[in-house]
């Protein structure tokens, strides 16, 4: 128990101790020069606006739906167009370029338009987070399903193996680990997706907290939504790691080591 | 001692090809990688196919067990075609270095091709690991392909290949990654199996000894382009044990098929 006490402190040691010694000369460095809140708040004064931010877990549930719709539709999605083109010359050669050609168009383009189309509401939001995450996931979901073992692939075909079998026993499970890559990217692509959409003419979400906190200067209050965008990432990026890692089991030597 | 020797003599030959050639089109050019193969295999036989890297070995393998067309030639197996053999589930494949699924246990790896083929789903956990156990792996079960070594993985790969007892086995150069201790062991094994189940085996290889010591034919090959060059009759008595590789016939053999190979590289 002991050593693996220290095995925790020896790995989340250094970055908390760094994170503490950041803080602590950022509280002195504002009280000491006085440096006027709205250019830079004290964390102890963020803390305290985080505290008394009215709606917060609200705007937050709000951010987290649409980014979380948006990645579950471009996540079925885009599986199953991988499937298609894993398995087909015409689709690989037909839809795969575009795919990456519209990975090419900066997405805050394209929100303007998907206002005229789709109003201001959630749905547009959705659809952003859908389609910024649509990249990362057919990409690396298509190079996982094409990665399988191709004698394995022979082995199926020699015994009459049916399309879905192929695809349910041999390319999907070996693709798994490519699948949770690329939605561990498209994780925080999507909160990008659903704050980006905010941005324009939202009345509700994290991403109009940011535009209002900034545009009223109300800095603590932007440090604030910052914070809570920083800490959902995080987390979406190390569950996405976590399961990843999980897919790996047996897949890799590095299951000895443990 | 010509190619056409291998034709004449069968009768009812188990495999059966006749002018087979192969051409792959690579980037505008044709590459033949198989010209000109006639060769008949006797039911129940065992035929090592030997020569250097690009000979068409494994081309071969994969014209008899349909996974690809011949681009022109003729083979058979049985008197049918090689689809129909592969609709009756005819092959069972053999790779070098195993090619186990790394997320399936070794019992569930020697499953796989019972979920596919139309096997009686309350049977096949019993035939798993009956066969893990003829193949002295009943304590590897449970066990990952990772946690396994080289020989466990091919004896996994044997067993799954056998699962669902297809007459016609087609081993790719099974045995090449192995040291020579666990690759000899792995030999007796193969050849204990074969007469016990009397199974057909077209067996790829380029060690000239484990040819020699396996094989009842031994096909040998010539690459750029890959051709059946000679056909050798293995003058040895079929009980074979590892005393054979000491004696005299033994060497004798080898050299005789080092000699077929080396004559083909003058040409």
């Amino acid at each position: 128990m002991t050593s693996v006490g220290r095995h925790q402190l020896e790995r989340y040691g250094p970055p908390l101790l760094i994170l503490f010694a950041i803080v602590a000369v950022w509280e002195v460095t504002v009280r000491l020069l006085e440096v006027p809140p709205w250019l830079l708040p004290a964390p102890s004064k963020i803390a305290q606006r985080f505290g008394r931010t009215q709606d917060l877990a609200y705007h937050t549930g709000l951010t987290l739906l649409e980014a979380g719709l948006g990645f579950a539709i471009s996540a079925v999605l885009g599986v199953a167009l991988s499937a298609g083109i894993a398995n087909s010359r015409f689709l690989e050669r037909g839809v795969l370029p575009y795919v990456i050609v519209s990975n090419a168009v900066p997405i805050i383009a394209i929100v303007p338009l998907l206002n005229i189309w789709l109003g201001f509401g959630i749905t547009t939001k959705i659809v952003i987070a859908a389609i910024i995450t649509f990249f990362p996931i057919v990409t690396n979901t298509t190079r996982g399903l094409k990665a399988a073992d191709p004698r394995i692939l022979d082995l199926m075909h020699s015994i009459n193996a049916t399309a879905s079998q192929v695809f349910f026993k041999v390319q999907l499970p070996s693709a798994l680990p490519f699948v949770f890559a690329g939605f561990r990217i498209a994780a925080s692509l999507s909160l990008v997706g659903a704050v980006v959409g905010e941005f324009y003419g939202a009345d509700r979400g994290l991403g109009y907290l940011v535009i209002t906190a900034a545009t009223q200067l109300r800095t603590d209050l932007l440090f604030v939504a910052i914070i809570v965008l920083a800490t959902i990432g995080i987390l979406a990026f190390w569950l996405f790691g976590l399961l990843e890692r999980r897919a790996m089991h047996g897949q890799g030597e590095t299951e000895r080591e443990r | 001692m010509t190619p056409e020797r291998a034709v004449a003599g069968a009768t009812a030959p188990c495999v059966s090809l006749r002018a087979v050639s192969v051409t792959f089109e690579a980037r505008g050019r044709s590459v033949p990688a198989l010209q000109d193969a006639s060769l008949d295999v006797a039911e129940g036989e065992f035929v090592a196919l030997l020569g250097p890297t690009g000979c068409g070995k494994s081309t071969l393998l994969r014209i008899v067990s349909d996974l690809q067309r011949p681009s022109s030639g003729t083979v058979q197996v049985r008197g049918a075609s090689t689809a129909e053999a592969r609709r009756r589930n005819d092959f069972g494949f053999v790779f070098q270095e195993a090619a186990l699924l790394p997320w399936r246990t070794a019992l569930a790896n020697v499953r796989l091709p019972l979920e596919v083929v139309d096997y009686p789903a309350d049977q096949r956990e019993a035939r798993c690991t009956q066969l893990l156990d003829d193949m002295g792996l009943s304590r590897f079960g449970h066990a990952y392909p990772s946690e396994l070594s080289g020989g466990m993985k091919q004896r996994v790969s044997i067993a799954r290949a056998l699962s669902w007892n297809p007459s016609i086995l087609l081993m790719d150069e099974p045995f090449s990654a192995l040291d020579e201790i666990t690759k000899n062991q792995l030999q007796d094994e193969l050849l204990r199996i074969w007469q016990r189940e009397k199974k057909t085996i077209l067996f790829v290889t380029h060690n000239i000894s484990e040819a020699v010591y396996l094989a009842d034919r031994i096909v040998v090959m010539s690459a750029h382009p890959g051709r059946i060059r000679h056909v050798l009759e293995v003058a040895l008595p079929r009980e074979r044990g590892p005393e054979i590789r000491d004696t005299l016939a033994f060497i004798e053999q080898v050299r005789a098929a080092r000699l077929a190979l080396q004559d083909q590289t003058s040409h």
